[in-house]
């Protein structure tokens, strides 16, 4: 009997696909609002259902001297990583479904599967644009990770827990980025170059290099990597809404906040062009790491103080 | 400056050189071919416009090919005239050496004419496809293309 | 790995990419994110336009030298048109003059537009795109409303033009002049404030003016780096004797200095336009040309919205030319692209590139694009496709 809930959980309901729905959803609201803000009419709520759909039934070429066996596992796993970290969050304003001491940790680094995917993906390849696109991938995160990683444990550390469900308790409904705002606005930004949308999109900078480490996917595996991505939008907004914008509390809350973020992406990717990418590695290093590691030192002698 | 002016102070640049005005602000000047090197430095030395553009003329009753360069300043055009035989391949010294962007307009001119640039920094195809017949010069007039 | 010899790594742009609109072909060889090499080929878009025209008469010629181009159809028709009117000894009457400069200047308008949408989309910018391309539209509309076509507007013939300004034409240009002049205000905000934009373009491929004259440069490109270059100041054609332009001009030479003569530019063309609408000389629109020409040769120079454009007309007494010789901005502006992507970074290089605002499709002009070998084998579809099946079997 449990195994069989177990495995309706993970498979539909709040894991598998009704993550899956959620992000595309989210995918489908960010492409119309950023249509909407761009003067565009932009696509209607079943489009990034329907791209997938197509891509899924179409051919995947496999380029001749790639590893086959990497080209088809990476796209899998990248997915993997991305659902698995959905089930440590609070999605959709439940509870999260599994939880135990350190789980913030494991979903961070879940969460990165997907860029280390794509990088490797890019690397398989022999394309010039993916190669391109992937060593561009791989730097990016080398650049932005660190502060993310930072600006999430910044709620971690005011709570003394590396687990998410008292992380959120902790706070208490508090909105953690009126003490905590550069590493909430860190953390926003992070996800812009964890989702690389722009300013962050350097590495699938199209006019560039086509599509990136991406170039040479087609069909299913694409299909998976764009659905890793619209997983992991849901589950950044997620955290990020829960750690510094006082919990997701029911679905209302829940759809309230993180719509809120989606708005401030969408003003920011809208507003900007793009970065080059030894910019963004400048950026990062030399304002957002800096940034952090202050707001840190603050917290670590605010919280030895008052112990 | 003023055409007129400017069309005078070429002429005096190339005195040596049968030179006629077939428009009022053009001056056409024939040169033979070991000549074109020298007046381009002259030209370039005295700062008198600049190159716009290497126009081929295949004149098949005359058997021969006319090359120009055309030269502008403001409103006046200076016309280097080089007339070659058509067979075989004429060829003339590359103005690259002192104007470097020249090459584009030679190579085009190569490709199209059957001209031989020497010591031309790149003679590569331009325009042609890399499979195009290497002895088929397409603008010449009596360049036989084979309508599909 | 060989390490005697150093490896080299070429990204390859075109002749099919997305950076590039219409097909060209270049050769960037890269050390990790520095360009260090580059090479251009082009002859894509080849249609033999330069041999055609030797078969065609005076007339049928005029049609197909505007379909050289897509974006400035017009120019080279005006080009095509005075170079042919010279040598004929026949000039089109005041208002016809005055309607070609109107047309060309609406271009014009269009066309840098075009331009600042493409160059924000590579730079990333995508919503400075859609909002340059949306306003566009009001230029395309008017160019609609007067032509009857978008594109190819047909506006000339030999000796004339073909259609006259009515007012409620002239009132459709004046409204949509204020819109665009508004806009365009706004443009030349963003493009001289936006952060993130100018870490793209300021500073980045820097020509100086001297490079710039040594590498030959034309148009809005070499007026941005101070050399003032303009065919309708220089040499005045068509009405631009009767109203004079004033050259736009920048020293900076880098993307903002294109940017901000190209935006300058656009208040130049509308206060053109509304000179011309005020003081539009009455008459005539087409004057009588003789079928065939007496044999001499003339040279036509136009500017182009991408700089100087140049045909050179020979006659031979026949009612069809000698030879026709296009020269146009693209090529002279081009071969700068590759001495400056030599030390930027790659990301860098789409930049440049749109930054010379290139049209491969007026570059490419001359020949037929089959080849000339007898035992060229010619592969039906049910080949092709076979051989498209087992290429991607192995």
């Amino acid at each position: 009997m449990n195994a069989i809930q177990d495995l309706l959980t993970l498979m539909f309901f709040p894991g598998g696909l009704f993550v899956l729905a959620l992000g595309m959803s989210y995918e489908w609201i960010d492409r119309k609002l950023m249509a909407r803000v761009q003067n565009r009419v932009g696509p209607r709520w079943f489009q990034p259902y329907a791209d997938i759909a197509k891509l899924l039934v179409k051919e995947e070429v496999i380029p001749a001297d790639s590893n086959r066996l990497l080209f088809i596992a990476l796209p899998i796993l990248a997915l993997a990583g991305a659902l698995t970290a959905a089930l440590y969050v609070p999605l959709a304003g439940f509870d999260p479904l599994y939880s135990f001491k350190g789980d913030l940790i494991v979903t961070l680094y879940l969460l990165s599967l997907l860029t280390v995917c794509t990088g490797l993906a890019g690397a398989n390849t022999t394309d010039r644009f993916s190669l391109v696109g992937a060593t561009r991938t791989l730097t990016q995160l080398f650049s932005y990770e660190a502060p993310f990683l930072l600006a999430m444990l910044g709620p971690a550390v005011a709570a003394r827990s590396w687990q998410i469900n008292e992380i959120i308790a902790d706070a208490d409904g508090q909105w953690l980025l009126i003490v905590q705002p550069v590493g909430f606005v860190v953390a926003l930004i992070g996800l812009l170059g964890k989702l690389e949308i722009a300013p962050f999109n350097a590495p699938e900078a199209e006019t560039e290099i086509v599509a990136g480490a991406l170039t040479e996917y087609s069909g299913r595996g694409l299909a998976l990597f764009r659905l890793g991505r619209h997983v992991e939008l849901v589950v950044g907004l997620t955290m990020v809404a829960a750690f510094y914008m006082g919990g997701v509390n029911g679905l209302p809350l829940f759809i309230l906040k993180t719509l809120l973020l989606l708005l401030i992406l969408v003003g920011i990717q809208s507003l900007v062009a793009r970065l080059r990418i030894d910019q963004t590695v400048g950026l990062w290093w030399r304002w957002g790491v800096l940034l952090v590691l202050a707001q840190w030192l603050a917290l670590v002698i605010w919280e030895g103080v008052q112990a | 400056m003023d055409t007129q002016e400017a069309l005078k102070s070429a002429e005096t640049l190339l005195t040596d050189y049968p030179s006629t005005r077939p428009e009022e602000n053009r001056l056409d000047v024939t040169l033979a071919p070991e000549n074109l090197s020298a007046v381009v430095s002259n030209l370039v030395a005295a700062r008198w416009g600049y190159l716009i553009a290497i126009t081929g003329l295949d004149q098949v009753a005359l058997g021969q090919l006319e090359i120009l360069y055309h030269f502008g300043a403001g409103a006046a055009v200076l016309t280097l005239r080089i007339p070659l035989p058509r067979i075989p391949i004429p060829s003339v010294e590359s103005i690259c050496p002192i104007i470097p962007y020249a090459n584009v307009y030679e190579r085009e001119l190569g490709e199209m004419f059957g001209v031989e640039f020497r010591n031309s920094p790149n003679t590569d195809r331009l325009f042609l496809p890399d499979d195009w017949c290497s002895d088929v010069y397409p603008l010449r007039k009596d360049a036989v293309l084979n309508e599909e | 790995m060989d390490t005697t010899v150093p490896q080299r790594f070429v990204v390859p742009i075109g002749p099919q990419h997305p950076a590039l609109k219409e097909p060209g072909h270049f050769e960037f060889t890269v050390d990790g994110e520095q360009v260090t090499g580059a090479s251009v080929r082009l002859g894509y878009a080849h249609r033999g336009i330069e041999k055609a025209t030797e078969g065609r008469n005076w007339v049928q010629n005029l049609y197909l030298l505007e379909r050289i181009c897509g974006i400035c159809s017009h120019v080279h028709a005006t080009a095509y048109c005075l170079g042919v009117e010279k040598l004929a000894g026949v000039t089109a009457p005041p208002r016809a003059q005055a309607i070609r400069l109107l047309v060309a200047e609406l271009e014009r308008i269009h066309s840098h537009l075009l331009w600042l949408g493409v160059a924000a989309h590579e730079a990333g910018f995508d919503t400075l795109f859609m909002y340059s391309w949306r306003d566009r539209e009001t230029v395309m509309d008017i160019l609609e409303a007067l032509t009857g076509n978008r594109v190819n507007y047909s506006a000339n013939l030999l000796g004339g033009v073909k259609f006259d300004l009515t007012p409620e034409l002239t009132d459709q240009i004046y409204a949509g002049l204020e819109l665009l002049e508004e806009r365009t205000h706004q443009y030349v905000d963003v493009v001289t404030s936006d952060a993130t934009l100018l870490q793209r373009t300021r500073g980045v491929g820097v020509t100086t003016r001297e490079q710039a004259e040594e590498l030959g440069l034309v148009g809005p490109t070499a007026r941005a780096s101070g050399v003032e270059r303009d065919i309708r100041a220089e040499a005045p054609y068509a009405a631009y004797s009767d109203f004079p332009v004033k050259v736009v001009t920048a020293t900076a030479g880098d993307l903002e200095a294109r940017f901000v003569v190209r935006l300058q530019e656009l208040f130049e063309a509308y206060r053109l336009i509304r000179a011309v609408l005020e003081k539009l000389p009455p008459g005539d629109l087409q004057a009588r040309m003789p079928r065939k020409i007496k044999p001499a040769e003339t040279i036509s120079r136009v500017e182009a919205p991408r700089g100087e454009l140049f045909y050179f007309i020979k006659s031979n007494g026949t009612d069809q030319p000698e030879r026709i010789k296009v020269r146009t901005p693209t090529l002279c502006n081009l071969a700068s692209v590759c001495v400056l992507a030599i030390g930027s970074q790659l990301a860098d290089v789409p930049m440049i590139l749109a930054g010379v605002d290139p049209c491969f499709s007026c570059n490419d002009r001359m020949v037929t694009v089959y080849s000339g070998d007898t035992d060229h084998t010619q592969w039906t579809w049910k080949q092709l496709r076979q051989y498209g099946i087992d290429y991607y079997r192995r």
